[in-house]
């Protein structure tokens, strides 16, 4: 997946003291991350959470990542580490979710599944997902190869040239217009 | 536009010939350009299969709220700008020196006290000494008109202290230069003892 440049002049800019830097990185793995969490707790709610708290913990030891390892790969662990943290903490904890169904409302718990898991997003989330496939399977062959080898695949620039044989010129632009004609669909739902 | 657009989809997938620096730039100042970089997100997320059942579109948003509400105002730096980046290094330096100003700190602190100290109690000449303990004889030797009565209504006796004092001249005295010595040294004005009196703390109740 590429040298990781974006991400060593991004870490390098939160490290000067520019937090926007930290901003883009927040959302260029908040997926991966929430994806990860998630490995480790089911409840939605609470991933989001450990999430936001990995994030925030990299943030504060940004200084101490000197670049010997990939960001995501060090932001990875702390992510790991966070979830592991919390599934301790709560085992240790005396089973806290237990709640009347008359005290439910004022249960904390309750906020955060409200928060991320009300029917608009779990619906919203569906029709990114539907309008995201659509629009793919409606792709043209090169088009769709040329995204598919990139995304899931995770090849390089020069690897899809020597797969799809064809310059790495063409895949640059095959790759861009992929995602511009999905974008275009896409953009709608998001605004 | 579209060639903007471009940039940033070569931007992600780490393929840029161009400035890295100049088109991260382009990218935090223009939200627009952020937007485009999210959705480009979620569509290889969604490839993936990592979007999550329910996609907190302002994720990113609380998590920033989030660390700016730790940060002090003073850590809170745009973009790339010069100020910006004179306040990182001043902060790296602050990170830096802060333990040796710690020392410094302490040091200066230590070296003030002794100064005092020497300045307050420098060693007595015989004769400064001599004339000193006549004075403190002297003033305790006095009876300390006034005040001696205990004031809480609860004590209906004098109480023992008045006793002994009246029988024990010597302890009177002890007592009278303790006051008198005291007195010389506490901030108040000469001659005003600054304490409360204790009413009846040897009371045999």
């Amino acid at each position: 997946m590429g040298t990781n440049l974006l991400d060593a002049e991004l870490v390098k800019r939160v490290q000067a003291g520019d937090t926007a830097a930290f901003d883009i990185l927040v959302q260029k793995y908040q997926h991966k991350v929430i994806n990860l969490v998630g490995r480790f707790v089911a409840d939605h709610a609470e991933c989001q959470d450990i999430a936001q708290d990995a994030f925030i913990k990299s943030f504060r030891a940004i200084n101490s990542f000197r670049g010997d390892s990939q960001f995501y790969t060090w932001l990875y662990r702390i992510a790991a580490n966070t979830a592991k943290n919390y599934l301790a903490s709560r085992a240790r904890k005396s089973p806290g979710y237990t709640v009347d169904v008359e005290d439910a409302e004022h249960f904390e718990g309750e906020s955060r599944l409200k928060e991320y898991d009300n029917p608009e997003n779990l619906l919203l989330t569906e029709e990114i997902k539907a309008t995201i496939f659509a629009a793919i399977e409606k792709l043209p062959e090169d088009l769709k190869s040329a995204i598919t080898l990139r995304e899931i695949d995770g090849l390089s620039y020069e690897e899809i040239a020597d797969v799809m044989d064809c310059p790495i010129g063409t895949v640059r632009s095959r790759i861009f217009r992929a995602r511009d004609v999905i974008d275009k669909e896409l953009r709608p739902l998001l605004e | 536009m579209k060639q903007q657009d471009e940039k940033l989809s070569l931007l992600l997938d780490d393929d840029t010939e161009a400035d890295i620096n100049a088109e991260l730039g382009e990218v935090i100042a223009d939200v627009n350009l952020q937007y485009r970089m999210r959705r480009y997100q979620i569509i290889g997320a969604a490839m993936r299969n990592e979007l999550a059942q329910a996609i907190n579109t302002d994720f990113h948003h609380q998590v920033m709220a989030n660390i700016r509400a730790e940060l002090p105002p003073v850590a809170m730096r745009d973009s790339g700008s010069e100020t910006a980046r004179n306040s990182a290094i001043a902060f790296m330096a602050r990170s830096w020196f802060r333990p040796f100003a710690g020392l410094t700190v302490a040091t200066s602190v230590a070296l003030v006290t002794v100064a005092l100290w020497q300045q307050q109690d420098p060693a007595p000449k015989d004769d400064l000494a001599s004339a000193d303990q006549q004075k403190i004889e002297q003033l305790a030797g006095q009876q300390i008109a006034g005040g001696a009565e205990p004031v809480s209504s609860r004590v209906q006796s004098p109480g023992t202290r008045w006793k002994l004092e009246h029988e024990s001249p010597v302890l009177q005295r002890k007592l009278n230069a303790y006051l008198v010595n005291h007195t010389e040294y506490s901030n108040s004005m000469q001659g005003l003892i600054p304490q409360a009196r204790v009413a009846g703390f040897d009371a045999e109740q």
